[in-house]
């Protein structure tokens, strides 16, 4: 899934997965901050993203 | 007429007559050049109906679903892979399908001959590894293989992967084709790049559905794309919920595509929508080792988990 | 109606002029094929196609189109109220339609501007239109326009029609809208009704594909409904809609709301009788749940209800796009052979 998300053009860095267990809270907490901080890196989304429908 | 189709029709009587199976799927001529049409035959006088020739390119995989009769069906390589992946997704029975296997030569895409050809295309005519197309500014011969679908050029399996009975001899395979330099092309570009590629592909698309529906693995019974309760995605012309369906539609067949073509050629505008399965075709073989529909006896990668799939995307 | 002469060298200056008074379409090539868009001042239309992929209803009638728009959010004055879209309802110039797509719009008005029911969107869009035809000189071997009512020098539904004849077109102002057009592009010269007459008369002889509708009318409807043949004429049908998509005559369409947030709007896109959703019950229950019922159901309407309904012929003008473009070769031609030739209880040969 992320492989092509990434092949149609959404940037690397975006999308993120982790498996994370429940006891895990430190990862939890470096996961988190890393997304943030590369999805941050990237800027809002320019791509994907419908506001309202386009009409002929 | 070709030794194929002979030996097809031979078949087909045969089974009819023996009351093996209810009723025989294949393909008839068609009424405009370059196309033939899918069709069934239950009387074994009729068979004579049947033909093979290069333009039974839509996969008659996608014929045989919820279908309770026996049946026989006329399948080439990559039909037969689909045949296979609907029998290990538990949509048709193994002994509910007896498989008429057709050694393939590739289809003859027919965007190809009409572009190649002087005016309009009136007939197209096969033999011995040449096609001749005559057209309204006249008449003009080309290599089989100049003007075979893109898919089928690059077929890594064009013999039957399963099949009770063989319709010709084997054909060769061309195992050192290189199947993937469209898609490291994309692969090789930017983000923007990418999205423009797509942006473009898509320019023209009507949201018909027909390469959904020309595919043996789209057989949910109402697609995502049809609910409106949720609407999952907009039903109109906006680019946003174009793509969206294009994006899952090829998600939806990671793992089970076989590069069969049939969802380019239905195609009315002519879109490469491989452009998109071809992504996670390639993505399947490399990371997973896996073609889709080779053999009965072993479960495709995403219904399964193994230790050492693959995990590099997750943190 | 009088006969025009256009030199092509005339004609590309007075199209040029028609730009400013009229909003310009005309054929253009996109991606493998031609379609109906917008030009640009500059840009001609491109008469190199027999005819675009899809027809030109959609100029008319566009796939997606706004029928009103809201919002939710309490603090805006005008929340809660249905508001019509701003929408560009001045003149447009369609330059280079075919016979078989203008006679169509004919068809297609008889559902949507009729005395009890009008669609508002459908009249304003096609009373801003003028039809400048082009004739067809050289027909495809899957139209069969002239079995369908019209032809490829037929003038119905058109405001100008014109016909290649190498460096000039011969051409023929029909309507007052057409008068107003040829005014504003300045073309004035004489042309010869005569000459356009043999060429008609050339092209219509030239239209190979015959098809067979005069009984379609006499035929009992429940027979035709209940005939044997469905399910083999069905079978290879995947239920695509191509066919309904590209037909310049299929006029259904779905009603959808799309909301982000407090902002909304109801849109009409095309749909097909070809779908399975298309008659879906809110109960699940689904009167045309198999693919051979909605097969039926196409050509039923198209050849027999339609036929019944308004006397105005089939609804259908020949145009050949389904035949050519149906993924697996389902032919309306061939269909309607046996609709016409069924007779209850004899085999029909399919
Ligand atoms: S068949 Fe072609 S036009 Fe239709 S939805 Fe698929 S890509 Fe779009
Ligand atoms: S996605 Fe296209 S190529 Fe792949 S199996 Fe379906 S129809 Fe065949
Ligand atoms: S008749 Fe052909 S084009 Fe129409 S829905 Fe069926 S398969 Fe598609
Ligand atoms: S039914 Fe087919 S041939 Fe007739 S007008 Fe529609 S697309 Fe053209």
């Amino acid at each position: 899934m992320k492989g092509l998300l990434e092949h149609m053009g959404i940037e690397p860095g975006r999308l993120h997965f982790s498996w994370i267990s429940s006891a895990e809270s430190t990862k939890f907490v470096d996961v988190v901050s890393q997304v943030t901080e590369s999805v941050k890196a990237l800027g809002p989304a320019q791509n994907f993203i419908k506001r309202e429908p386009k009409v002929a | 007429m070709n030794a194929m189709t002979d030996k097809i029709r031979q078949i087909a009587r045969r089974l009819l007559e023996e009351g093996k199976v209810d009723m025989v799927v294949g393909f008839r001529k068609g009424t405009v050049p370059m196309m033939s049409e899918p069709c069934f035959i239950k009387d074994s006088a009729r068979v004579d109906a049947l033909v093979w020739d290069g333009n039974c390119g839509i996969n008659l995989a996608n014929y045989l679903t919820r279908r309770k009769e026996r049946m026989a069906v006329v399948a080439k390589g990559c039909d037969t892979r689909n045949i296979v992946t609907h029998i290990i997704e538990n949509q048709i029975r193994r002994e509910q399908v007896y498989i008429i296997g057709v050694p393939c030569q590739g289809m003859i895409d027919k965007r190809k001959v009409k572009n190649l050809a002087d005016g309009e295309v009136l007939s197209v005519e096969e033999k011995d590894g040449k096609v001749v197309v005559t057209a309204g500014g006249g008449e003009k011969s080309f290599d089989r293989t100049a003007l075979l679908q893109d898919n089928c050029a690059i077929c890594h399996h064009k013999n039957p992967a399963l099949s009770d009975e063989l319709a010709g001899e084997l054909v060769r395979e061309n195992p050192d084709v290189d199947r993937y330099e469209d898609v490291r092309k994309v692969e090789a570009m930017g983000a923007a790049e990418k999205w423009k590629f797509f942006d473009e592909l898509l320019s023209t698309c009507i949201r018909c559905y027909a390469c959904r529906n020309a595919c043996p693995l789209c057989y949910c019974p109402t697609c995502f794309v049809d609910e409106s309760k949720p609407q999952w995605v907009g039903k109109g012309q906006d680019p946003t919920d174009t793509r969206t369906f294009h994006f899952l539609r090829a998600f939806h067949c990671a793992g089970r595509c076989t590069d069969c073509g049939s969802c380019e050629r239905a195609c009315p505008m002519g879109i490469p929508v491989r452009q998109f399965t071809k992504k996670l075709e390639k993505d399947a073989k490399e990371l997973f080792g896996w073609e889709a529909g080779m053999t009965l006896d072993a479960r495709p990668p995403l219904d399964t988990f193994r230790p050492d799939d693959p995990g590099a995307f997750i943190k | 109606m009088r006969d025009l002469k256009i030199a092509k060298t005339d004609w590309a200056k007075g199209v040029e002029k028609l730009f400013g008074p009229y909003r310009v379409f005309g054929p253009k090539k996109e991606g493998l094929f031609h379609n109906f868009a917008r030009l640009e001042k500059g840009e001609a239309p491109d008469f190199s196609c027999k005819n675009t992929r899809l027809s030109a209803k959609g100029l008319i009638y566009p796939q997606t189109e706004k029928m009103f728009e809201y919002t939710l959010d309490p603090n805006k004055p005008d929340h809660h109220v249905h508001k019509e879209p701003v929408k560009d309802y001045s003149p447009m110039a369609v330059l280079g339609i075919r016979p078989c797509d203008a006679k169509a719009f004919t068809l297609v008005k008889l559902n949507f501007d009729t005395p009890e029911y009008k669609d508002p969107y459908w009249i304003k869009n096609y009373a801003a239109a003028t039809f400048v035809g082009l004739a067809c000189d050289a027909p495809c071997h899957a139209c069969f326009c002239t079995s369908a009512g019209t032809g490829p020098y037929d003038t119905a539904g058109l405001d100008v029609l014109l016909a290649d004849a190498g460096d000039f077109f011969l051409a023929k102002v029909l309507t007052e809208k057409g008068e107003k057009l040829v005014a504003a592009a300045g073309w004035a010269g004489a042309g010869d009704a005569g000459a356009f007459e043999a060429k008609a008369k050339a092209a219509g002889d030239k239209v190979v594909s015959k098809v067979n509708t005069a009984k379609l009318a006499g035929k009992v409807t429940n027979d035709l409904h209940a005939a044997p043949f469905w399910e083999d004429l069905a079978f290879a049908c995947i239920n695509c809609g191509t066919c309904t998509y590209l037909c310049p005559t299929c006029w259904c369409f779905d009603i959808q709301d799309e909301v982000c947030g407090t902002e909304g709007c109801r849109l009409k896109n095309w749909d097909s009788c070809m779908y399975p959703l298309f008659t879906m019950h809110g109960t699940g229950h689904n009167p045309r749940g198999e693919k051979a019922q909605r097969v039926r159901q196409r050509f039923m309407h198209k050849l027999k209800y339609f036929v019944d309904k308004y006397g105005a012929g089939i609804h259908c003008v020949g145009c050949g796009r389904c035949v050519t473009a149906c993924p697996v070769n389902i032919d309306i031609r061939r269909v309607a052979e046996i609709m016409n030739g069924y007779e209850p209880g004899k085999d029909c040969a399919v």
